[in-house]
């Protein structure tokens, strides 16, 4: 996929020492450093994305929503690993609508337009007692390919967000008192893409083995056992390297005791006005809910407070990131807006069948998403890379 | 005064046997103290013991008192010697906790909870200590391996500790980053006092680094003391001290520099002026040719018209820096990689070792792992597991869960799986990564009897002592182009990374040939 630098692309070896020495360093500077938009200015990006794809999930503006994240990803998905994870994320995200799109097609009968007719089947009443099988309807397949192609335009806006922004800045941005849970999670998440980069290399170990010739049975266990075991033996030197640097030194304080009292009070109080509000006492409900919501947000001031965690050099929001976040929900109030206005191009509906059209306006809404692409920093200008020029297979080279 | 002090140190891993038997061990502080000793001999367990992962993390059975800088380790636990240790483990890629260098770098600091002005302060100094200011901004998983390294050892360093504990640092690396990553530790010790426990299995570039050397033996220390005496009789010695074991030169030289100075001042009495030139070889018929192929990754060539025959009998050594193309090459050759231009030609099966071994080990024993090749293979050749167990030296690990077992012993594994299937081509990527000097041993002499078999093996290679034991031809590789190749002897002659003896004594380029020309003189 769209990916300029592949992490085996460090300047190369100049021919001789002192090419290298000089060489060197004026290459690093050109790739990927600071990114060039805050973690928060894509978070609003990506909610702004899906909020769009919520409102306008016509198929047409849910294809200008993928192009847009996918134009993102080859922009700014540089150095990260988690650029390689995009077109394996929306993939999956493909193969999952096209196989809602069979089994919904397979086992929702009804309607006009029949394209063919499959040998059917009625399961047994205890287990629903539908038909599999039968007549396949031109509108119901449409219908879901139609909502499976919002799930993959959701998968993408999630991948590209993920390949943009910086894990590290996102938990920089939270409350103190989640520092530690986030960072974890952004370890956790850092996972996936060394696992997919893991998957690659177990698979070419299996064929390298037997000299290149395919062996199909037991596959699945031959690759899947590396995989797990070298997961777990990195996260083992992982959780080693982080005790050994000190994290979670020093226990709780006092404050984060009283704050975790505190917060379990709330969320008992909440899941309490839940059950009244299931059993119908709406003011018990209302009192709990507003006493539980006071307790959670008491909880988090004085987590916050108590830390005496400093930050090293977090990053702040500049005037520009501020103006692309300003811009960029433009997309979706102006969706909104031409939503309340009646607009009938933003949704789709399968039946009767035709084309989904496409009008200027709801275009020229979408492509306020493209605000990030604008201003692009000079450092980061060399990213087009001519498709037919890309691997396939990342390579690794330690 | 002592860094760390061991007294009565007992340790075996959960399930496992003692990996430590009562060690008493001083580390003086401010000295770098080099452990040697073959894979499985304690050597990681004693540097894990220093900052308490042993036995906080690692559970099992522990006695006897590790005290450093004063405090019990029994008592604190890893997060708490944070202050005073820093530890750097084997693989360096598993290490960061934060997608950007400078930030890894901090990432202890804000743990310690300190002030921003001193954070501020002391991430500049780390990245300076280390020379790694230009890559602040980059994230750990596009830095070459030798950067990855220094990278890792500046997150250790910048809690300004009293002590770094570094595990095989360059077992990694190519001689340049080699060089770099022990110029940085040794500047680290010279210029701030930071005693420096280091394990270690190449001592061409660590040996001359050290105050002081510990030798360890299945779990014992068996020897401390100067590094001169403590590795005049190891067996991993650099090849200058085993050269100059041969000549009798008294005490062994450490460096080439010594030896040099040695080779002026006393000679090889007795020695002819070139090695006894070997019969040479009858080109064997070509077994896969590589025809001018262009491979091009992630947008960038990484090779470029290459040409390559590899022919029965031969041992190709493959040689150049990372990233130079020693990798695409042997996947293009090996068939897991289709060029875009060129072609490649197999006249017969062609296997190949991963570079990361433990992409291939799946089963839950070294034997059954090797069996595993025959029955994909389809081959009925029961022979062929044991023999290949016994050429690589595992028969002691035979029934061992290949998990257990250290990296070069994987990696030995890993050869023996691949190898078993019976293809007469091996191709091996960096296949000493990690290997003690009874297990490069082993994986010469097995890759020397499978090319004189009829065979032929390719080897990806940094360790130029490897390559000029037993190459007989090299290919230098130089971004994506063959740099130089011919003769292994022309080749490494002209290379800056000349293997030691080369550089002691040329034309001799072995301690193997020294050692035959010295008989032969000695019959004539």
């Amino acid at each position: 996929m769209a990916r300029s630098q592949q992490p085996e692309e460090r300047p190369r070896p100049a021919s001789t020492a002192a090419e290298l020495t000089t060489a060197a360093p004026a290459a690093d500077a050109t790739i990927g450093t600071q990114r060039p938009w805050h973690a928060m200015t894509w978070l609003v990006w990506a909610i702004a994305a899906t909020a769009s794809l919520q409102i306008a999930p016509s198929p047409v503006y849910v294809a200008l929503v993928i192009a847009i994240a996918t134009l993102v990803v080859s922009v700014y998905g540089l150095d990260s690993p988690y650029a390689r994870a995009y077109p394996v994320l929306v993939g999956a995200a493909l193969v999952f609508a096209a196989l809602r799109v069979a089994l919904t097609a397979l086992t929702t009968h009804g309607g006009p337009q029949v394209l063919f007719t499959l040998p059917s089947a009625t399961v047994p009443d205890w287990l629903g007692g539908f038909t599999v099988g039968s007549t396949i309807e031109a509108p119901i397949v449409a219908q879901a390919a139609y909502e499976g192609f919002v799930i993959v335009g959701v998968v993408s806006v999630f991948a590209a967000f993920n390949a943009v922004v910086s894990h590290h800045e996102l938990v920089q941005a939270l409350p103190c008192a989640f520092h530690e849970l986030g960072l974890v999670v952004a370890v956790g998440i850092a996972f996936v893409p060394t696992t997919i980069t893991a998957i690659h290399d177990v698979r070419e170990a299996d064929r390298a083995r037997t000299g290149g010739r395919p062996v199909r049975r037991g596959r699945l266990v031959r690759q899947i056992v590396p995989v797990l075991e070298n997961g777990l033996e990195r996260a083992i030197t992982l959780a080693e390297s982080m005790d050994s640097r000190g994290f979670a030194r020093g226990g709780a304080t006092r404050a984060e005791h009283a704050a975790a009292w505190c917060g379990a009070a709330g969320l008992l109080a909440l899941g309490g006005a839940f059950v009244a509000l299931v059993a119908g006492g709406s003011d018990v409900a209302l009192a709990l809910t507003i006493g539980g919501s006071a307790a959670v947000v008491v909880a988090m001031v004085v987590a916050s407070r108590g830390s005496d965690r400093v930050r090293y050099r977090p990053r702040r929001l500049t005037r520009a990131d501020i103006g692309v976040m300003v811009g960029v929900s433009l997309a979706p109030v102006a969706l909104a807006v031409l939503s309340a206005t009646g607009d009938d191009t933003l949704v789709w509906v399968a039946s009767p069948l035709r084309w989904p059209t496409l009008s200027v306006l709801p275009v020229v809404a979408l492509a306020a998403l493209c605000v990030p692409l604008v201003r692009r920093p000079p450092a980061l200008g060399r990213s087009a890379v001519p498709a037919a020029a890309r691997a396939t297979t990342p390579e690794v080279m330690v | 005064m002592s860094a760390v002090t061991f007294r009565g140190v007992h340790f075996g891993y959960p399930d496992g046997p003692d990996a430590l038997l009562g060690i008493d061990l001083d580390v003086p502080a401010g000295d770098v103290v080099l452990v040697v000793g073959d894979s499985g001999s304690g050597k990681s367990t004693l540097l894990r013991a220093t900052n308490g992962l042993v036995p906080h993390s690692s559970g099992g059975r522990f006695s006897g008192t590790v005290t450093t800088f004063g405090r019990d380790t029994r008592t604190h636990a890893p997060r708490e010697l944070a202050d005073v240790v820093g530890f750097v483990a084997q693989d360096p890629e598993a290490q960061f906790v934060v997608d950007r260098v400078e930030h890894d770098v901090a990432f202890a600091l804000e743990n310690l909870g300190l002030t921003d002005v001193v954070m501020r302060r002391r991430v500049e100094e780390a990245l300076d200590a280390l020379g790694i200011a230009h890559l602040r901004g980059r994230a750990p998983s596009s830095l070459s391996g030798g950067e990855r390294q220094r990278a890792a050892i500046a997150g250790a360093l910048a809690a300004a500790p009293q002590a770094l504990v570094l595990d095989e640092p360059t077992s990694q690396l190519d001689p340049q980053g080699a060089d770099d990553v022990l110029a940085a530790v040794g500047r680290l010790n010279a210029d701030l006092g930071t005693t420096v426990l280091l394990a270690e299995h190449r001592l061409e570039r660590a040996a001359p680094l050290a105050h002081h050397a510990v030798r360890m033996d299945g779990g014992r220390v068996t020897a401390t003391g100067l590094p001169g005496p403590v590795l005049a009789d190891y067996p991993g010695a650099p090849t200058v001290t085993v050269l100059g074991r041969l000549l009798g030169w008294d005490p062994p030289p450490l460096t080439v520099r010594e030896a040099r100075a040695r080779a002026h001042a006393v000679g090889a009495p007795g020695l002819p002026d070139a090695p006894v030139p070997a019969a040479p070889a009858a080109p064997g018929d070509r077994l896969v040719s590589a025809v001018g192929i262009t491979v091009v990754l992630g947008g960038r060539p990484a090779l470029r018209e290459v040409s390559l025959d590899v022919r029965a009998g031969e041992v190709v050594a493959l040689l150049g820096r990372n990233g130079a193309g020693k990798t695409t090459l042997l996947r293009a050759l090996g068939g897991l990689l289709r060029p875009e231009r060129g072609r490649v030609d197999a006249a017969v099966a062609v296997g190949t070792v991963p570079q990361n071994p433990n992409a291939l080990l799946f089963s839950s024993t070294v034997r059954a792992e090797v069996r595993e090749t025959l029955r994909l293979t389809g081959r009925d050749d029961p022979a062929a597991v044991d023999h290949w167990i016994d050429a690589l030296g595992l028969r002691a690990h035979a029934d061992r869960h290949p998990r257990s077992l250290s990296g070069g012993e994987r990696q030995r594994v890993a050869i023996a799986a691949v190898a078993v299937g019976g293809a007469p081509v091996l191709l091996l990527d960096e296949p000493t990564r990690g290997m003690d000097a009874a297990s490069r041993r082993a994986l010469h002499d097995a890759v020397v009897e499978h090319a004189a078999g009829g065979g032929a093996v390719v080897l990806a290679t940094h360790d130029v002592e490897l390559a000029a034991r037993c190459a007989t031809r090299a290919v230098v590789l130089g971004d994506g182009d063959v740099v130089a190749q011919g003769d292994a002897r022309e080749v490494l002659a002209g290379s800056l990374f000349a293997p030691q003896v080369l550089r002691v004594m040329p034309p001799f380029l072995t301690v193997a040939e020294v050692a035959t020309a010295l008989a032969a003189e000695g019959r004539s």
